[in-house]
């Protein structure tokens, strides 16, 4: 296929070639017959176009040879390409079964897997029923030895009971042997207890009769201290009516001194009333004199007065003397006076109306004065008109000078086109060119006529600057004028007044510059006032909606805080009931119930509740059982065995008898601290020497000597 | 909103600065904390995302304080309009939003509507509104439950209206002020500027 694209590629180059060969060779032929000289150009001409053509059929066949090489690697490339997919799709099919592979050889992996973790949790099992049976063993095992030490222990036991057995029974012998030897003793005892009894009966008759005799002494006792009472009371009277005696003796002389009193008393009354009338006579005179001193004051500074007036009125009366007018009375000085004060007026009158005339021609002076400055003025406006006519017409001048020479120009051009026209046919353009000229002229025409109107324009301005100025001029004039007027008036006070004014001038301009700077400082302070929010409250007022989130905002806060403040009162309320509540149990179940509507009562509460009252009372109950256990054991004792026993202080036992005479009379116990009982000396120990001794020292039995302390007290009673 | 075209009329820019103020204040609210971010949702407007409030209380407070507003910028009565923040605890002023309001007055109803370019007035609301945002970094953290209060500064001789009652300026003891941008329609131009409690004197 390439070889025949080749050919045709081929054939139609050489066709071309042979259609151009001959496309050159027709326009030779005309060539040919116009010129015989352009032979060797037009064969020049014909080697270039075959040199052209052969570089074409050159370049188109390069074109074909790189074509067919694009062709064939474009051929091979596609038989790479395809011999590549085939590789390709082969070892894609490789993959797929090393993929499948793996999967089998992860599955068989797992399934091993688990199989040896089943094992594995086997052998735990197993490892684990070993270590419990071997426990088993193992507690069976101390069991079995717990036993044989529990029999060893129990064997020993017995043996040890048996041999307490056997001591108990030869203790029992021991006993029965001690008791029989007691009893005889006691038999012994009791036969010399009668003889005592006996013996005890003789000396309680004695004692009786002693006490007889001892209370009829008392009875004697007590009649003498009567007696002897009687007898002091008897002395004390006798003594009384001594002092009786002595005071009557004194009476007569009292009567008398009390008579002289009384008359002393009236004398000193009546000198006191005298006394009074005195005082007041002194009071009397006293103001007298002080105003007898103060009118003297007064009399001597009239007497001054007086003296000062007169010379006053020697000077008035002499003035009439010094002035020469006839003055002899103060009538005459008025009216002098009076002369004098309408002279004043009149002057001032004439004063008055020369100063206004004066005013009224420099008025006068003033006004001719602006109706010259006026005239003048106008003789220059008029002189500055007259300028300005000449100077327009010395411009129109020029302007015709310039438009004749113009139309001279103007005519020498027409005559040299008319000169030219004849020869040439040119009369279109030349028209146009005339016409073009022409309004270049007319631009130029008006654009003189511009300049000359902005120059009009600005000598207008300058003649009316120049007006203003000379008349500016004028007025300075003058004011200087009137300033040397004024000058030539007062010499002497312009020049003071001149310093005084620049000192004012001077002290304004630095209090300007003070209060500029103060001015500046308050501006900046105002407007940071302004930027702080502050406002004049003469022209503006600030305003906000009632209800804003603000006040809202406010009052919840106040609501919230008031609820939070009654809830915390009432919680605390609760708190302290509660406490109550629990301290008392027993009549407080209304106060509990009052108060646990306020509370839900949980159920724990209330079981605690009911518990602690069933504790508390039996508590009670609990200590008044004691209590009355203990009283009736007290009494029982007393009864028994004839002792109040009393805990006075830790460790001391007050023993009080029954039949003990007085009250006060005790014995006294300490527990000593090995836990033996000792005596402790008391007024009524004290009487119980003997018995003490006996019993105590002696025998070392405490209650022995309880026991004869109640008999020589009962003894002592009974006979009484 | 005004129309498209390219004049101003006194009602019209009463108009705006009346929603300037409205969206203003919302994004104030949120950007300080004083309601929390939840209660507000957010909306376009002046080509940019604010946030505005859905709780009705507040919505119903504002929307009476903008329409009297709305009001006394029509009428040219009022100077300035200020959002003040209060500590509910202390009951300090902790925050003060200043707008100075200038309105010419040559402006009635009946002259004719003015040259500025709407787009214009919104650039420069943005610009203002992106401001208020951006003070976040300086200003200090209100860590303590505040409420807010709006306050307008009117002439001496204005008619008090109804729910309305003469306050204090409510200025802040020893505070620092910052400037912000500011904005104008051809009618009415609003300079802002916060003042702020000074944290150290605290």
């Amino acid at each position: 296929m390439m070889d025949l694209e080749d050919d045709t590629s081929v054939l139609t180059t050489l066709k071309s070639f042979n259609s151009f060969i001959s496309h050159t060779e027709a326009p030779q032929r005309l060539s040919e017959g116009s010129a015989g000289s352009g032979n060797l150009h037009s064969q020049y001409k014909r080697s270039m176009e075959l040199l052209e053509a052969g570089e074409r059929v050159h370049s188109n066949n390069r074109y074909l040879q790189l074509d067919g090489e694009k062709k064939q690697m474009e051929l091979s490339h596609k038989r790479a390409r395809y011999e590549l997919e085939k590789v390709a799709s082969d070892s894609a099919r490789d993959l797929e079964h090393e993929v499948d592979r793996n999967q089998d050889l992860l599955g068989r992996l797992k399934k091993f897997q688990e199989r040896e973790t089943e094992a594995a949790k086997n052998l735990s099992e197993q490892v684990e029923a070993n270590r419990a049976l071997r426990k088993n063993m193992e507690g069976l095992n101390r069991k079995l030895e717990e036993r044989d030490t529990r029999l060893n222990t129990a064997n020993q036991t017995i043996s040890y009971l048996k041999d307490e057995i056997r001591e108990l029974t030869q203790r029992i012998q021991n006993q029965d042997s001690t008791t029989s030897s007691q009893t005889l003793e006691n038999q012994e005892l009791q036969e010399q207890l009668d003889l005592q009894r006996r013996k005890y009966q003789e000396v309680s008759q004695l004692c009786q009769s002693l006490q007889a005799a001892q209370s009829s002494c008392s009875e004697h006792i007590v009649k003498i201290k009567e007696l002897e009472r009687r007898l002091a009371l008897q002395e004390q009277d006798i003594a009384i009516v001594k002092t009786v005696k002595s005071a009557v003796a004194k009476v007569p002389d009292l009567e008398k001194d009390l008579k002289r009193l009384r008359e002393d008393n009236a004398f000193l009354r009546e000198s006191r009333e005298n006394c009074s009338l005195l005082k007041e006579e002194v009071e009397g005179l006293r103001r007298k004199l002080e105003r007898m001193e103060k009118k003297k004051e007064e009399l001597v500074n009239i007497e001054l007065e007086k003296e000062r007036l007169a010379e006053k009125l020697k000077a008035w009366e002499n003035l009439g003397q010094s002035t020469g007018l006839n003055i002899r009375k103060p009538e005459d000085l008025s009216r002098e006076v009076i002369h004098i004060q309408q002279r004043e007026i009149a002057l001032k009158e004439q004063n008055y109306t020369l100063s206004s005339r004066v005013r009224s021609a420099e008025r006068s002076q003033n006004e001719h004065r602006a109706e010259l400055c006026l005239q003048r003025s106008k003789t220059l406006e008029e002189q500055k008109k007259r300028e300005t006519q000449d100077s327009l017409v010395r411009r129109l001048q020029k302007r015709v000078l310039l438009l004749t020479k113009e139309r001279d120009g103007m005519r020498a051009i027409l005559e040299s086109y008319d000169s030219e026209l004849a020869p040439t046919e040119y009369t279109p353009q030349l028209n146009r060119r005339l016409r073009e000229a022409e309004d270049i002229l007319q631009k130029t025409q008006s654009h003189n006529v511009e300049m000359e109107a902005q120059l009009t324009k600005a000598q207008e301005e300058t003649g009316t600057l120049k007006l203003q100025l000379q008349t500016v001029e004028l007025e300075l004039e003058s004011l200087k004028k009137h300033q040397a007027s004024a000058a030539d008036s007062n010499t002497s006070g312009t020049k003071e007044e001149l310093s005084i004014l620049r000192q004012k001038i001077e002290d304004l301009e630095s209090e300007r510059q003070r209060l500029e700077e103060q001015n500046n400082i308050l501006e900046m302070r105002l407007e940071r006032h302004m930027l702080q929010g502050d406002y004049d409250p003469i022209k503006t007022r600030v305003l906000h909606f009632k209800m804003n989130p603000t006040t809202i905002a406010k009052q919840q806060r106040q609501q919230d805080i008031d609820a939070l403040r009654e809830e915390v009162t009432r919680l605390s309320e609760l708190v302290r009931s509660q406490k109550e509540g629990g301290a008392m149990v027993q009549g407080d179940s209304s106060i509990n119930a009052s108060l646990s509507p306020s509370l839900p009562p949980s159920k724990e509460v209330v079981d605690l509740r009911k518990q602690m009252e069933i504790l508390e009372l039996r508590n009670q109950r609990l200590k008044e059982v004691f209590q009355s256990k203990i009283q009736e054991f007290r009494t029982v004792c007393y009864v028994l065995t004839g002792y109040q026993i009393d805990i006075t202080t830790e460790n001391q036992y007050r023993l009080t008898s029954v039949y003990v005479e007085h009250m006060d009379d005790s014995l006294l116990f300490k527990k000593g601290s090995n836990g033996s009982m000792q005596l402790m000396e008391t007024v009524f120990s004290k009487t119980l020497g003997e018995m003490m001794a006996l019993h105590l020292h002696h025998q070392k039995s405490i209650p022995a000597f309880l026991s004869a302390v109640t008999l020589d007290l009962f003894s002592r009673q009974t006979i009484i | 909103m005004t129309s498209t075209l390219n004049g101003i009329t006194l009602k019209g820019s009463a108009e705006l600065v009346a929603n300037f103020f409205s969206f203003g204040i919302n994004s104030i609210l949120y950007q300080r904390g004083i309601y929390p971010p939840e209660t507000f949702s957010r909306i376009t407007h002046y080509d940019m995302n604010l946030q505005l409030t859905t709780d009705p209380k507040l919505k119903n407070y504002l929307t009476k304080v903008v329409s009297q507003l709305k009001e006394w910028l029509f009428e040219c009565t009022v100077q300035k309009f200020v959002l003040v923040i209060t500590c509910l605890e202390t009951n300090e002023v902790l925050e003060r939003w200043q707008f100075d309001i200038d309105c010419d007055k040559s402006a009635k109803e009946s002259s004719a509507p003015r040259e500025k370019s709407i787009k214009i007035i919104q650039d420069e609301i943005r610009s203002v509104m992106r401001q208020i945002t951006a003070t976040v970094t300086f200003l200090p953290l209100l860590e303590t439950p505040c409420a807010f209060d709006l306050l307008v500064y009117t002439d001496k001789d204005l008619l008090v209206p109804d729910k309305w009652e003469a306050s204090g300026p409510q200025i802040i003891d020893q505070s620092e002020e910052v400037r912000l941008r500011s904005f104008a329609t051809s009618i009415h131009k609003v300079n802002s500027m916060v003042a702020y409690k000074r944290t150290d004197s605290v």
